[in-house]
Order: C-alpha cells, then sequence, then structure tokens
C-alpha cells in the first residue's frame, strides 16, 4: 500500500513539530502548510490524501479554507479544534468536514479518526451493505437489523437514522445532517425530536441503553456509529 | 333605544357589570341619612355597631360625636374607639378623627360621624368625605351619617326653605356611591318635642339660627327632601339590580342631558336644576361651556367663573366639557347629537335687551338670544330654561366687561384715540381753508379705524364719540356750536355714527384676533423650541433641568420636579434651585406618585402645601413629580394648557431617556461579556497549545516512538520540555495577575541595585532566546533604589520577552541611567511599534498586539504585570512608540529616590555589580 499524504494545516510550531514524527512513524507522508492560502495550494499542487485542518489560522478562518476546498475537492477533511468552539466544530461539519479532534489530543485518537476517513474517501455515500457492530449486524439489502441473530423490529424513521450513522460509520453525524435528512430541512432545529428517537433506537440496539456503545453521543455535535 | 334593547335582550348590561366589578377591593360605604340633626343617625349607627360587635365583626369607632348625650355615649361601651388626633387651629387644639391610626389599625368597619364635616388646615384632606374615601380605597368598609341639608345639589333649596344657608356640603356623587343608604326617620313633632326637652344638642351661639331652623314647616320638608332622595336610591338600586340580572322592564329613561353654562352666575343655578332633574329624570348629564376660537376665552374673572361651576357640576355627579367654536348653536347641537342626548338644560335671563344679548358668550347684539335660537334650530329635544332675575344677569355682564373697559384699559383707549381725532380734526380744519370737502367725514372714519386697529373695541368707542362731536362743532353749521341746523346733516351724522361703530367694531376685532394668533403662536413657538430642545437631550437629567426652566419662564412660578430615587422621591430640579420641601409637601408629592392624581395646594389632598403637584405620566408609569408653587393667583386656561402639554412632553423625555440609559447599560454588559469570552477564550488557547503539544508529544513516543529515528524522539522530548516551561510561566503570569487584582501583592522595601538586576534579567533573556542581541547601557553612579528586586527581575524579563517578540531580528537596549532625583530603565526594540491609538491600552489586561481573536503569541499579561509590580513598589511605567527613526517600542521605568542612602561597598544589596 502506497503511503498516504497528509496536508497538516497548523500555524502553531510546536503541534507541526510533534505531528510530523508522529505521523511519519505511523505510515504517513506528511506535508505542512501554516496558513489558509498555503493549505489550499497544496492540496491543489501536492494532491495530500487528507487534510488535517486547525480551525483558527492566521490569514483566513478555518471555515473558509473547508468551503473553499469543497467547491472542487472531496478530499476527506479532518478538524482540529478546542472545546469551547463547539459552534464553529458544527459549522465546520456542516460545511463538508468529515471528522473533528478535540484538543488536546492522543496521537492514537488522531490516528483513527484518519484512518475512518480514508477508508470513506471516494465511497461517502456508499455503505458497505453488511455492517457489524458490538454484537449488532445491519444488512442494508435485506433491511434487516439483528443482534445474535434475533431480527429487531425498527420503525422505518429508526431504521433510516440506524442507515444514516451507518453510512457514515465511525465518523461523527451532526445533529443538523441527521435532522435534515430523516425529516427534511425545516425541521433542522428540532433537535427533541432527535433525542426521541434516539432514545428509542438506543433501547431496541444497545445491550445498555444507558451506556451506549454502539450510537455515541458526540456532545453538542452530533452522533457517532461505532462499528468494528 | 328600542332597537338597543332588543339587541341586548336578556344579557347583562356591561356596563352594569364594569360598575360593580369596580367595586371589587374596595370598601364599601353605609350612610345614615337623616333630615335633620337629632333624628338618631348616631344612635342608629352604634346600636347596630353593638349587634355586629357581638357577632364578632371587626369593628372600631373612628369618630362619633356623641354631643353630650348620655344614652348615645352608652353605647359606646365595650366598642373599640380609636383615639383622636390632636391638631392645632389657629390657636387652639382640636380633636380630630385619626385617619392614618385607622389605616394602620385596618378594622373590617370604621365608624366615622358626620360625613360633612370639615377638617382644620393641618390634616391631609380638607373634608371629612376626602378621608372616608381613602378608606374605602384601602378596602375598609365605612359607616358614617349626614344631615339631608347637606347635600350639595339641595344647597339653594334648603336655603330658600330653611333661610339658613348651609356652609358644609357633601358631593352628591358621594351619596350616590354609597352602597348602603339607611334612612334614619323621626316625625317632626317628634324631633320638635325632643329638641324642649334638650335632648337635640344645638351649639350655643347658634341658638337663635336654631330656632328659626326647627320650626314643623322647615323639618317637614327637610323629611320630605330626605325621603325622596332615599326613594330614589332605592329606585336606582332596583334599575341597577335589573340590569345586572337582564331583567327587562321599564328601567331606562334614556334620557342625557346637556346642560349650557356660561360665565355668568345664573348658570350655578342652570347647574343644580339640571342636577336635580337628571337625578328625577335617572339621566347622565354633561355641562358644556363652549368658547369663541377666535377669542382668548373669557378674561380671567370669567375663567374662574366657569372653573367653580364646572367643579359644581363635577360635585353633583355630573360630566363637563369645554368646547371650542364659532357658532354657539351650532355646537351645542353637535354635541347633543354625538352624545346622543335627548334635554338641553340652559339659563334664560329674564331681563331684555343688551343684558340679555350678553349672557351667552359672545353674539352680535341684533341676533336672537341663545334659547331662541336654539329652540329654532334644535329637532326632536326637549330644552328646558331656567330662569334667573336682573341682579344674576347684571353680574354676568360685569363680569364680561370688566376686564375690558378696566380704568388702565380705558385710558390707554383714551391716549390712542384722542390723539387720532385730534389729527383727523386739524387735517380737515386745514383742508376746509384750502377747499370745500363734502364728506369729510370719512376722515374721521380713518381715526376710528386707526384707533380700532391699534387699540382694540373700547380706542374705538371712544374714538367714534369725540369723532361725532368734534365733527358736529367743526363742520356741521352751525360752525363751533354743538346744535345742528340743518336737517339732513343730522341724517349724516348719525349714519357715520353708525358706519363709525360698525367699522370700529369690525376692525377691533380683526386687531384682536391678530393679537390672539401671535399670542397663541409664541406660546406654540415656545413649546415647540422645548420639544426640540427635549429631543436633543440624552438624560433624563437634562430634560429635567430643561422642563424646570422652561416652566419657570412659561409660567413664571417657582417649581420642582421629583423623580423616584429608591423607594422615595428626591428633587431632581428645581427653580429656585434651593427649594426646599417641608414634610406636608413631600407627602403631597409622594400622594400625586402613588394615586397619580394631582395633590396640594388647590386640590383635595394637603391643600394647605405650597405646591400643586403632578404626576408626571408615561407609557412605563409615573418618572417623576412636577410641583407649581401657587400663590393667590390662579393658573389661567393657557397656562394650564402649557403645563400639561411640558409634563406630558418631560414625561415622555424622561422615559425615552431611562430607556436609553438601560439600552446603554446593557450594551456595555454585552461589551463586557464579550470582552470575558474572548479573554477566555484567549486564556484556552494559551494553556491548551502547549498541553496539545505535550499530549500529542508523549501519546507519540508511547505509541509510535519504536518507529521513529532517535533526533525525533530527542526532538519531542525537548519540545515536552520547553512547552512546560512555557506553560508554567504563563501560569506564573495568571497567579501574579490575579495577586496584584486582589490587592495581596506586597513589594519588599529593601535596596536594589539595578545594575545587578538588569545584569540577571539579561542573563535569563539570552538563555532562552539564544540567538537575539541585548545590549546595555548601565551609568556608572547609580543609586539604590527602595524597592523589591524579585519583582523588579521579573518585570525586566516580561519586558525583554516582549521586546523579543515584537521586536523582529533588530538588536534590544537596554538603559538605566540618572535623571534628576530619579532613576530611569528603559527597554527598547525596534519592531513595528505600537499604533498611537492603542499607546495608553497596551497596559491594560489581555491587550495584546496581533489579531483581535487573541491569537497574538504572548499572554497580553506582561505589561499589565509590569504595570502592577513597579506601581506595587511606587514607581511608575509608560510606554513610548516610535522609539527610534519611526520605529520600535520604548517602555520607561522611574523610580524616585529621595530617601535612598548613598551607595556605599558593603552596604545593603551592592553585591556583584560588573563593572
Amino acid at each position: 500500500m502506497t503511503q498516504a499524504r497528509i496536508l497538516v494545516v497548523d500555524d502553531e510550531p510546536q503541534i507541526q513539530r510533534f505531528l510530523k514524527p508522529a505521523l511519519s512513524a505511523a505510515g504517513y507522508d506528511v506535508i505542512e502548510a501554516a496558513t489558509g492560502a498555503e493549505a489550499l495550494k497544496a492540496v491543489a499542487t501536492a494532491a495530500p490524501d487528507l487534510v488535517i485542518l486547525d480551525l483558527g489560522l492566521p490569514d483566513m478562518d478555518g471555515k473558509d479554507v473547508i468551503a473553499s476546498l469543497r467547491g472542487w475537492s472531496t478530499i476527506p477533511i479532518v478538524i482540529l479544534s478546542a472545546r469551547d468552539r463547539e459552534s464553529e466544530k458544527i459549522a465546520a461539519l456542516d460545511l463538508g468536514a468529515d471528522d473533528y479532534v478535540e484538543k488536546p489530543f492522543g496521537i492514537g485518537e488522531l490516528t483513527a479518526r484518519i484512518r475512518s476517513a480514508l477508508r470513506h474517501r471516494g465511497k461517502a455515500e456508499t455503505a458497505p451493505t453488511v455492517m457489524v457492530a458490538d454484537d449488532l449486524t445491519i444488512d442494508t439489502v435485506r433491511r434487516l437489523v439483528s443482534r445474535n441473530g434475533e431480527p429487531i423490529r425498527l420503525t422505518p424513521k429508526e431504521y433510516d437514522l440506524l442507515t444514516l450513522l451507518g453510512r457514515h460509520a465511525g465518523r461523527v453525524v451532526t445533529h443538523k445532517t441527521l435532522l435534515t435528512s430523516a425529516w427534511g430541512p425545516a425541521h433542522g432545529e428540532d433537535l427533541h425530536y432527535l433525542r426521541v428517537f434516539i432514545g428509542q433506537l438506543r433501547q431496541k440496539i444497545e445491550r445498555d441503553p444507558t451506556r451506549p456503545t454502539i450510537v455515541r453521543t458526540e456532545p453538542g455535535v452530533g452522533y457517532r456509529l461505532v462499528v468494528d | 333605544m328600542a332597537d338597543d334593547d332588543r339587541t341586548t335582550q336578556r344579557r347583562p348590561d356591561p356596563d352594569a357589570l364594569l360598575a360593580l366589578a369596580g367595586k371589587d377591593g374596595r370598601g364599601k360605604l353605609t350612610v345614615f341619612l337623616g333630615a335633620a340633626p337629632g333624628v338618631g343617625k348616631t344612635y342608629a349607627m352604634l346600636a347596630r355597631a353593638r349587634r355586629l360587635r357581638a357577632d364578632g365583626v371587626d369593628l372600631v369607632i373612628g369618630l362619633v360625636e356623641t354631643h353630650g348625650r348620655s344614652e348615645t355615649a352608652a353605647l359606646l361601651d365595650g366598642l373599640d374607639v380609636l383615639p383622636r388626633m390632636r391638631v392645632p387651629h389657629r390657636g387652639r387644639m382640636l380633636e380630630e378623627f385619626d385617619l392614618d391610626a385607622a389605616l394602620a389599625r385596618r378594622p373590617h368597619i370604621v365608624i366615622v360621624d358626620e360625613l360633612a364635616h370639615s377638617n382644620p388646615e393641618a390634616c391631609r384632606h380638607p373634608k371629612r368625605y376626602q378621608d372616608i374615601e381613602e378608606l374605602l380605597g384601602a378596602g375598609i368598609h365605612v359607616w358614617t351619617a349626614l344631615n339631608i341639608q347637606h347635600l350639595e345639589s339641595l344647597g339653594d333649596l334648603v336655603a330658600d326653605i330653611t333661610g339658613v344657608i348651609v356652609r358644609e356640603r357633601v358631593p352628591d356623587v358621594v351619596l350616590k356611591r354609597a352602597d348602603e343608604v339607611l334612612l334614619v326617620d323621626l316625625p317632626p313633632s317628634e324631633l320638635i318635642e325632643r329638641l324642649k326637652e334638650g335632648k337635640v344638642y344645638l351649639p350655643e351661639n347658634a341658638g337663635r339660627a336654631a330656632d328659626r331652623f326647627f320650626r314643623l314647616g322647615n323639618l317637614t320638608a327637610l323629611r320630605e327632601l330626605a325621603l325622596r332622595r332615599t326613594a330614589d336610591r332605592v329606585d336606582d338600586q332596583m334599575v341597577d339590580y335589573l340590569k345586572q340580572n337582564a331583567i327587562e322592564g321599564p328601567w331606562a329613561s334614556g334620557e342625557r342631558m346637556i346642560v349650557c353654562v356660561g360665565a355668568d352666575t345664573l348658570s350655578e343655578k342652570v347647574v343644580r336644576v339640571a342636577s336635580r332633574l337628571a337625578s328625577g329624570l335617572n339621566a347622565p348629564w354633561i355641562v358644556v361651556s363652549v368658547e369663541r376660537a377666535d377669542r382668548e376665552a373669557e378674561g380671567r374673572a370669567g375663567i374662574e367663573q366657569i372653573e367653580r361651576i364646572f367643579r359644581l357640576a363635577e360635585q353633583l355627579g355630573g360630566e363637563t366639557r369645554r368646547v371650542i367654536g364659532t357658532d354657539f348653536v351650532e355646537e351645542i347641537l353637535k354635541l347633543a347629537r354625538r352624545e346622543h342626548a335627548t334635554q338641553i338644560v340652559i339659563g334664560a335671563p329674564r331681563g331684555k335687551g343688551w343684558g340679555r344679548s350678553w349672557s351667552k358668550g359672545e353674539r352680535p347684539f341684533w341676533s336672537q338670544s341663545l334659547p331662541d335660537a336654539l329652540a329654532s334650530r334644535a329637532s326632536g329635544l326637549g330644552i328646558h330654561l331656567v330662569t334667573g332675575d336682573r341682579e344674576e344677569v347684571r353680574a354676568s355682564k360685569s363680569i364680561r366687561r370688566l376686564p375690558v373697559l378696566s380704568r388702565a384699559g380705558l385710558i390707554q383707549a383714551a391716549l390712542v384715540a384722542v390723539p387720532l381725532v385730534t389729527l383727523a380734526t386739524g387735517t380737515g380744519v386745514a383742508i376746509d381753508r384750502i377747499m370745500h370737502l363734502p364728506n369729510i367725514s370719512l376722515l374721521f372714519l380713518l381715526a376710528v379705524l386707526g384707533a380700532a386697529v391699534t387699540a382694540g373695541y373700547a380706542a374705538a368707542l371712544i374714538a367714534v364719540i369725540l369723532s361725532a362731536l368734534c365733527y358736529n362743532f367743526f363742520f356741521i353749521a352751525p360752525f363751533y356750536t354743538f346744535t345742528i341746523a340743518a336737517p339732513h346733516e343730522v341724517f349724516a351724522l348719525i349714519v357715520f355714527f353708525a358706519v363709525a361703530v360698525i367699522a370700529g367694531g369690525f376692525a377691533s376685532r380683526i386687531q384682536e384676533q391678530a393679537e390672539t394668533a401671535r399670542v397663541r403662536a409664541t406660546a406654540l413657538q415656545s413649546l415647540y423650541d422645548f420639544s426640540r430642545r427635549l429631543a436633543g437631550t440624552e438624560k433624563a437629567e437634562d430634560a429635567i433641568w430643561a422642563a424646570v426652566s422652561q416652566m419657570q419662564a412659561s409660567l413664571r412660578r417657582n417649581v420642582v420636579l421629583l423623580t423616584p430615587e429608591g423607594a422615595d422621591l428626591k428633587i431632581a430640579a428645581a427653580w429656585p434651585p434651593d427649594t426646599e420641601l417641608d414634610v406636608t409637601d413631600m407627602t403631597a408629592a409622594r400622594w400625586a406618585q402613588d394615586k397619580q392624581e394631582k395633590a396640594g395646594h388647590g386640590t383635595g389632598t394637603l391643600p394647605n402645601s405650597r405646591f400643586e403637584f403632578r404626576p408626571l405620566s408615561s407609557p412605563h408609569g409615573v418618572v417623576g413629580v412636577c410641583g407649581v408653587e401657587q400663590t393667590t393667583e390662579r393658573l389661567d386656561v393657557n397656562a394650564e394648557r402649557a403645563l400639561a402639554a411640558i409634563l406630558d412632553q418631560t414625561a415622555l423625555a424622561i422615559d425615552r431617556a431611562r430607556l436609553s440609559e438601560a439600552s446603554v447599560a446593557q450594551a456595555a454588559r454585552l461589551e463586557g461579556e464579550r470582552y470575558r469570552d474572548a479573554l477566555l477564550s484567549s486564556i484556552s488557547h494559551d494553556l491548551r497549545t502547549p498541553l496539545a503539544t505535550i499530549t500529542g508529544s508523549v501519546t507519540s513516543l508511547r505509541q509510535l516512538g519504536d518507529r521513529m529515528s532517535p533526533e525525533s524522539r530527542d526532538d519531542l522530548l525537548q519540545s515536552i520540555e520547553e512547552e512546560g516551561s512555557r506553560m508554567s510561566r504563563f501560569v506564573a503570569n495568571l497567579l501574579d495577575m490575579t495577586r496584584i487584582e486582589a490587592g495581596t501583592l506586597k513589594a519588599k522595601r529593601d535596596w536594589v541595585d539595578v545594575a545587578d538586576v538588569v545584569q540577571t534579567a539579561v542573563e535569563r533573556t539570552r538563555k532562552y532566546f539564544p540567538g537575539r542581541i541585548i545590549e546595555t547601557g548601565i551609568a556608572s553612579d547609580l543609586p539604590l533604589i527602595e524597592g523589591d528586586s524579585v519583582l523588579l527581575g521579573q518585570v525586566l524579563f516580561n519586558l525583554l520577552d516582549n521586546a523579543v517578540k515584537y521586536g523582529g531580528d533588530e538588536p534590544i537596549n537596554v538603559y538605566a541611567r540618572r535623571d534628576d532625583q530619579d532613576v530611569l530603565i528603559s527597554v527598547t526594540d525596534l519592531g513595528k511599534g505600537i499604533p498611537p491609538d492603542d499607546i495608553d491600552r497596551v497596559f491594560e489586561k489581555f491587550y495584546r498586539r496581533g489579531k483581535p481573536d487573541g491569537r497574538a503569541p504572548g499572554t497580553g499579561l506582561g505589561l499589565s504585570i509590569a504595570r502592577g509590580f513597579i506601581e506595587a513598589m511606587g514607581g511608575r511605567i509608560h510606554a513610548e512608540s516610535p522609539a527610534v527613526k519611526k520605529r520600535g517600542t520604548r517602555i520607561v521605568m522611574r523610580f524616585a529616590t529621595t530617601t535612598a542612602p548613598t551607595r556605599t561597598p558593603g552596604g545593603p544589596s551592592t553585591s556583584g555589580r560588573p563593572a
């Protein structure tokens, strides 16, 4: 397998200083950019496979970088962000970023996100026909969800939500994306619908609905389906 | 009407229900009504009270006059009696009803005898019925007693019947609004018997009048009045009951009355007659006064007369209206149509001729009288004429004409008329010498017109008379006598006279109108200027001062404006500015604020205050109270209008200013919140970046270390070390800042060798930033300064750290030298410098050059910590930029050395200073 090339966009030299050796050691080819303009240029010329993007850049807003990139590229983007900028994080995801990692982060978490994002590269909308999470099996061809071979009866809405999460398996899906896909654009803000349906879904598919392991909550952002 | 009845069929009348709802929460008033003193009202009241008391009702005697009757006094036994209040009055002490004690005691029922009583000046209200009104307003039920002759609308009747004029009168509305009226009745013969037995109290000095009063005829008449009034009330209650319960019945008379009044004494009679008529018809009534639109109302006396009549009408339960128009008949009919009136009551003077024509408003004398005109033009209306006699009309006439024909006015008019007529005569004589002019009288007409235009109607009349005399004397044969030879000349003189009177009348009318218009325009202009001035004010204070000066200027009275401050009122502005309010004034002002009604001088509440207080009402409640000092002269209608307009505008302006002040405060709070957000995000960024580096590096080493080159591993370890120390510096800065802000920073007061400290700080900086050139220049004659060497070292290090960050790659200079008695230390870089706008802000907490999102290097704390430390040591610090050749920043610290000892080897802190 050829080395995936990763563009790291961050203006803090300290971050670059440890990311470069760490990602190289993890088997990636690392190129660096310190500003938004440099980043856009690097994506166009160096053809990286994935971008790690800090939202706070000296020359332009990280969200603008995403918007510009999404105008002509489907390259996976993983965001580095701080917890206190939650709204920015959601805006970035809604603009087309694939995932995010909160600072400070361990390298293991970052590489896991990178792998997940790379896996979906180019086939973002076509999920595998059969997904397995824990002891749960989702068969999208037969429209069957089962645990240990026992079929689970889901309502159409619950099934939609589950497969939507499944299409982005391993990655975060924002509340807004879930709401607009399942209920339509007029319901983008009706968070309480989502809470209720996710709750019902968990009742049916989780082993312990109070401590969910399959449909994880990303506080303030959305949900993530954890697959094996 | 019939249609109305059908549509509202079987449904309760909303007005009736509303009136009922309005009574909720109020106390109930029970009146014990009697025909005369001595019929046993107090006795009846107390007997009933005892029964209720026995049932455990919380009932208190507020005030009862037993007038020494032992049977009545005996009834007081066992009842709670409130102590009376002692009030000084004209050198004597009077015992009065203690309103505040009753309000504080809050009984279920309070008994206050003698509704018609007048309070002495020191009391809050001049009349007892006002005290009772306040008790009712506070939700306390009141029982009281009243003799029928004290009822306002019966004042003239009672005087006619008994020949005694009753001074203490109670407005009819009080009785009308009473929830319960109990008639205490005693046949007159029995009453006279009781009187003879000495059981009826009589004041000694009223002996003879009382003898006249207590006659069988009088008492019978009064008894009839009392019975009738009670019966009317029962009838009203029946109607109310029918209406509220939607029972159809022959209740509604459907009558409405318009009562026309003017500034004459007959009008008072008209109002009283109308009120009796209205209560008989059970009809609402509106008292209306029509003013001419083109003329200043009626003169001062007229205005006061009309106001008196209006007050009387209001007390009798009528509504009052002022209408402005030129055609009196039309205006009255218009109002009648609008109000669906069915009856018109108007005064018809019995006299003929001039007096009659002047009695209602001002009309040319040749037109028919107002009642006649009304009768001919009104269709379907009943017209009641109230006749007066000659005296009443004459009084009214003098009221009307007095202001115009005052002595000063006459002299002034003559001063204009005489020279004009003299001039006309002289000119006429001169022309007559030269040629014969057949109609020389035109010259005199000119003089009359001139007098009319310049000095009004009086001057015109004087000019007419003088002109006629002069014309006759000089120009009608035989000359130089007042006799007239030719009969046609007599005719010519008469025609001249008539023409001159009419022309003079018209001309003076025009002049008066112009004058009126000018006065109005001036008033309007002044109001307009005021509103413009108000619009320009931003603060409530400014609006208040503008209002006070405007009121002072337009009313020529002392004014005071109070605004709420906390729970109380405070003088916000006053003219004269040192005005002080006594307790009575303040109480009246508070009353005006709480009850949203006028209080103080000239009102029913605390009239012995010097000021009349009015609330300033805005859409958001009362924003203040305005007091206008009252003199013996009342404010005229124009001043009243101006005052009302000024107060309205002021209230709005204050309200607006308050709102805008609130919104400014809100904006400041928002700004503060934004600042705090920026601060938090900047601190979190400064803490998180090193943390992220450390966490990332450590996890990388642990998970991927074996796949890295040794150099990479070393580099990661080194970055962990550096970031650790960066964080510890930041945390130390934060702690320093907290200490400065908390005021717990204690600078030591040691002798400090500046050169020593500078060297140490420079060494430390070089260790952190090995590549940077730092030049030092330290004078050799530096004295010691008093301070804390650790703090000073920290400050220097912070300054050097800043210089490294912002100084580009240029060398950094540190100088220390002596300046007179001071020691100056400066750190200079050659970077871009500080923009002039920011030079004062650099010492603020979290100020940093760079992006506003706080992503500049550094913590934004260095300089503010430096200032905190330097000031704690008693020194000063400031920034200069540009420092050298339009570039760079210089931070200068200055320490005083006045008390420093000369530096001697072996002295304190002199160790190790390099040469």
